[in-house]
Order: C-alpha cells, then sequence, then structure tokens
C-alpha cells in the first residue's frame, strides 16, 4: 500500500518528535532555573499572559455560571455543613479572641512585640489568576502581577481562607505559583493550640489532603484543630513563610501510620479548583522566622 | 496535508487558540470536579483528517506551547501528545473510518490515552506521588466529557484545515457507489 521509502519517512518524523521531546525534558531537568529552557518559558509566559488575560475574563460570566449551576445541586448541604462550622468558629474566635489579649499581655510583660495572629506588615500585592493547569499532576496557577510589583520567587501566597502556595518565578508582568498541593511543596506547620509543630506535604493527586507527618506520637490530635505555618529559625535555613498564616483543620490523625511519629491529615481552608484572586506577601514581616522547606523538582 | 505557509499558519493559529482556550477558559468549567480537555482532541482531529505525521508535529507544538504556559517540565506534554498524534493519525490511515459520529470514540480514546500517558510520564518524574482515586476519577470524567464535546471540535478542526488537505478525508466522501440493480430492476437478482 506505502512504499518503503513513505514509511521510513513517516517512522523518522515520530523518532524525531519523541527525541526532541525526551531531549527536552532532560535539559529542562538538567539546568538550573536561571536557565535557557527556563528563561524561554518565562518570556513565553509573559507573551502569553495578555492572551490568557482577555480570555479568562471573556469565559468568567460564562463558566460563572455554569459552576453556579452545578453549585446549586450541593447548596443545602453545603449550607447546612457551613451553619455548623461558622458556629464552631464563632466559639473558636471567642476563645483565640481571649487567648490573644492573654497572649498579648504576656508578650508585654516579658517586653516582646505584639503580635496578632496574622503576620504585620506583609505589604500584600492583590493579583488575578489568569491560568492553571488542568491536570492534578502540576499544581501551578499564573497570575496577572510580575517583579514589576514587587513579586520575587519564594513569597508566599495567600487567599483568603489561607495559604496556598509560594512564588516559583516571576517575570515582569506575571508570575508562577506553586500550589502547597505540588508533590515539591513542604511547609513547616503547627497545630494550634497544642503547638505540635511538623512538616505539612501534599498526597499527590488529592488536593483536598495534606499530610502532616513527624508529630511527635504521644501528642492528644483532636479533629478540628487549626494548622498554621509554624515559623521556625535555624542555622542556615532563611525563612519563607512568616509565622500564623492559617493552612486548614485537622481532618484525623493516625498515630498507626508512621511507627515513631504519627501522621495528621489536614483539610485545607482553601478551596484550590475555584479560587480567582491572591494575595502575595511581598514583604518580610520584621522578626518572623522561617516555616518553611520548599523542596523544587 | 499540503505543507505550506497557509497550512502552517492555519494549524498554528488553531493550536494557540485551543491552548489558550484550554487553559484560560475551558479549565473554568468543572463538572463533578473535573474540566473538558481540548488539547488531546485537536490534536486528534488535525490527525484523523490529515494523517500520522502532522498529527504528531502538532501534538509535539500543542504540547510544547502547554508546557511554556504553565511552567511544567518542558517535553512532557509534547512526548505524549505527538504520540496520541501519530497513534490517531495511523489509525486513520489504516481503517479509513467513514461513519459520521467517528469523533466520539477516536476522542474519548485519545483523551483517555493521553490523560493515562501522561499521569504515567508525570509518575516517572515526580519524587514521590501516589496516585489517588481522585486522578482515576478525573481521567474518567474528562474522557466522558471529552467524548460528548467531541462532534463539534472535530467538525470545527476539519473546517479550519480543509483548504489544506491533500483530498477530502474519506469520512466524508460520498459513497458515489451504489451497488447495481439486477435485470429486473431489483437487488439481489444479478445475472
Amino acid at each position: 500500500m506505502y512504499d518503503k521509502k513513505v514509511i521510513r519517512r513517516r517512522r523518522a518524523a515520530l523518532a524525531v518528535l519523541l527525541g526532541l521531546s525526551l531531549i527536552l525534558l532532560t535539559a529542562y531537568f538538567g539546568e538550573s532555573p536561571s536557565g535557557v529552557l527556563h528563561g524561554v518559558q518565562r518570556g513565553a509566559q509573559q507573551v502569553l499572559a495578555p492572551v490568557e488575560s482577555g480570555a479568562s475574563k471573556a469565559f468568567k460570566p460564562f463558566s460563572d455560571l455554569f459552576n453556579w449551576v452545578g453549585d446549586a445541586f450541593g447548596a443545602k448541604g453545603q449550607n447546612k455543613k457551613l451553619k455548623k462550622e461558622l458556629a464552631a468558629t464563632r466559639a473558636q474566635l471567642a476563645a483565640a479572641q481571649s487567648a490573644l489579649r492573654e497572649n498579648q499581655q504576656l508578650r508585654a510583660m516579658v517586653g516582646l512585640p505584639r503580635r496578632p495572629g496574622f503576620p504585620q506588615g506583609t505589604n500584600p500585592v492583590a493579583a488575578r489568576v489568569i491560568a492553571r493547569s488542568p491536570t492534578d499532576w502540576y499544581s501551578t496557577i499564573s497570575i496577572d502581577k510580575g517583579s514589576s510589583d514587587g513579586i520575587h520567587p519564594d513569597q508566599p501566597v495567600v487567599t483568603g481562607d489561607g495559604l496556598v502556595g509560594k512564588i516559583e518565578s516571576a517575570t515582569h508582568g506575571t508570575a508562577q505559583v506553586t500550589l502547597i498541593t505540588d508533590a515539591s511543596s513542604a511547609v513547616s506547620a503547627q497545630i494550634m493550640p497544642d503547638g505540635s509543630s511538623g512538616i505539612l506535604r501534599p498526597a499527590v493527586g488529592d488536593p483536598s489532603d495534606l499530610q502532616l507527618d513527624f508529630i511527635q506520637k504521644g501528642r492528644q490530635i483532636k479533629k478540628g484543630q487549626a494548622v498554621v505555618t509554624s515559623g521556625f529559625q535555624s542555622s542556615g535555613l532563611q525563612s519563607l513563610f512568616p509565622r500564623g498564616i492559617p493552612i486548614g483543620r485537622v481532618r484525623t490523625a493516625n498515630p498507626s501510620e508512621i511507627q515513631t511519629y504519627q501522621r495528621v491529615h489536614v483539610q485545607a481552608y482553601a478551596d484550590f479548583g475555584r479560587f480567582d484572586y491572591v494575595q502575595v506577601l511581598t514583604a518580610r514581616p520584621p522578626g518572623v522566622q522561617a516555616a518553611s522547606v520548599g523542596v523544587g523538582p | 496535508m499540503i505543507v505550506t505557509g497557509g497550512s502552517i499558519f492555519r494549524t498554528g493559529l488553531l493550536v494557540l487558540l485551543g491552548v489558550v482556550i484550554q487553559i484560560s477558559g475551558l479549565s473554568q468549567f468543572h463538572v463533578l470536579g473535573a474540566s473538558p480537555d481540548l488539547t488531546p482532541l485537536i490534536v486528534a482531529a488535525v490527525a484523523l483528517w490529515a494523517g500520522s505525521v502532522p498529527g504528531a508535529v502538532t501534538g509535539f507544538f500543542v504540547g510544547l506551547l502547554l508546557d511554556l504556559a504553565l511552567g511544567q517540565n518542558l517535553g512532557s506534554s509534547s512526548l505524549v501528545l505527538s504520540a496520541v498524534g501519530y497513534g490517531v493519525g495511523r489509525y486513520g490511515e489504516l481503517r479509513d473510518p467513514a461513519h459520521g459520529l467517528i469523533a466520539i470514540p477516536v476522542g474519548a480514546a485519545a483523551t483517555a490515552g493521553y490523560l493515562t500517558a501522561f499521569a504515567a510520564v508525570s509518575f516517572m518524574l515526580e519524587t514521590a506521588p501516589s496516585i489517588s482515586a481522585l486522578v482515576l476519577r478525573d481521567t474518567l470524567v474528562t474522557t466522558i466529557l471529552n467524548a460528548i464535546i467531541a462532534v463539534p471540535i472535530f467538525g470545527l478542526v476539519r473546517r479550519v484545515i480543509r483548504p489544506v488537505l491533500l483530498a477530502q478525508p474519506a469520512g466524508r466522501r460520498r459513497r458515489a457507489h451504489t451497488r447495481e440493480t439486477g435485470p429486473i430492476g431489483l437487488r439481489g437478482l444479478e445475472v
């Protein structure tokens, strides 16, 4: 049916394309973030940003309408659940305010600076999400603010609900955010008010399940306890996330999963599939210690 | 497909628009937690109408653009989509499918193949990933959604690249040849 020349050319074309892909993959993994391919990638993102932004805005009304119809089906059950959560949150808030006041008095007594729950002086910059990965394997988003707005790599990114990730790279007008649900992410976190600290990592492919490891086995962890960034200072480690950014709440604790330590499953406050706006904390609060161990691919 | 400036422009525009609409538009639509994915459908449609080599080349550039725009590992999507484009193109060349609804099984197979292969590549590249039921559910839902939108997408792609195709694809060719009748005008009574 086909002569051998055609078959050879066809197979050669496929081999060239697959070979090119493998070369790209290998070179990309092998180079540093300031390498040529990463630079090309940042350039492409900057060029595509206006188009992505326009398309995102154009589709927004349709997606809102579409998602609203879908959401309406689950709204009743969600409403009931949210009411329960609101009641619990109010009780927690009252307790937290009381504790905060007491804490402030104690801090004042020992002469430490006053620091309310959320880190102050972080100079947040609001940004719009203009692109997001369609797969569960790459938990990244693009935002429409970049280095010209004071955004630089490793700055924390939050929504109204809590911590969602950190800046991976920034161009003049856009930035790439790696979410805390990405396999490469690891955040030092603390369970409140117990104070147990551990490393929060995602179960890849299930963004709703964050796992807090290295919690000492003897600690009594209860469902619903808040989890926040812990912030720590250690020689040689530079801080990424300021202390006190809310992350989520304890869903389950399973002491038997790891021999020496227990693993705590955390439900993130933020809905990683839905948010359209984020805030980048562009300034480091004075005197706040480290809390993150970000591990790049 | 005839490789000319026009064919490259048309296919390039199709690829660019497809990727931008996917990452900035369709990714906002959620059905059971998943979104439709335009990229394997565009690659499969080009491959089905234009052949295996144009399909593989389109797959490579769709993947490349996707990886560039989303900051993913460069080459991972290209690797998978090139293979998907080549596979669908070979199917079209060997089987010469004629059914008007061929877009549905081809679109579903291309999507399922792409998502599965992409998951496998990601699994090999990541440091410590674990496959959860969520990934399997998303793969299934995306495949079903893509099967639903495959017919209009394939039609649209065919309309865009039709002027640069070598010949009308077999799938849309009118079957002019009809079976001859017998001497008294009835079929089955040929002498």
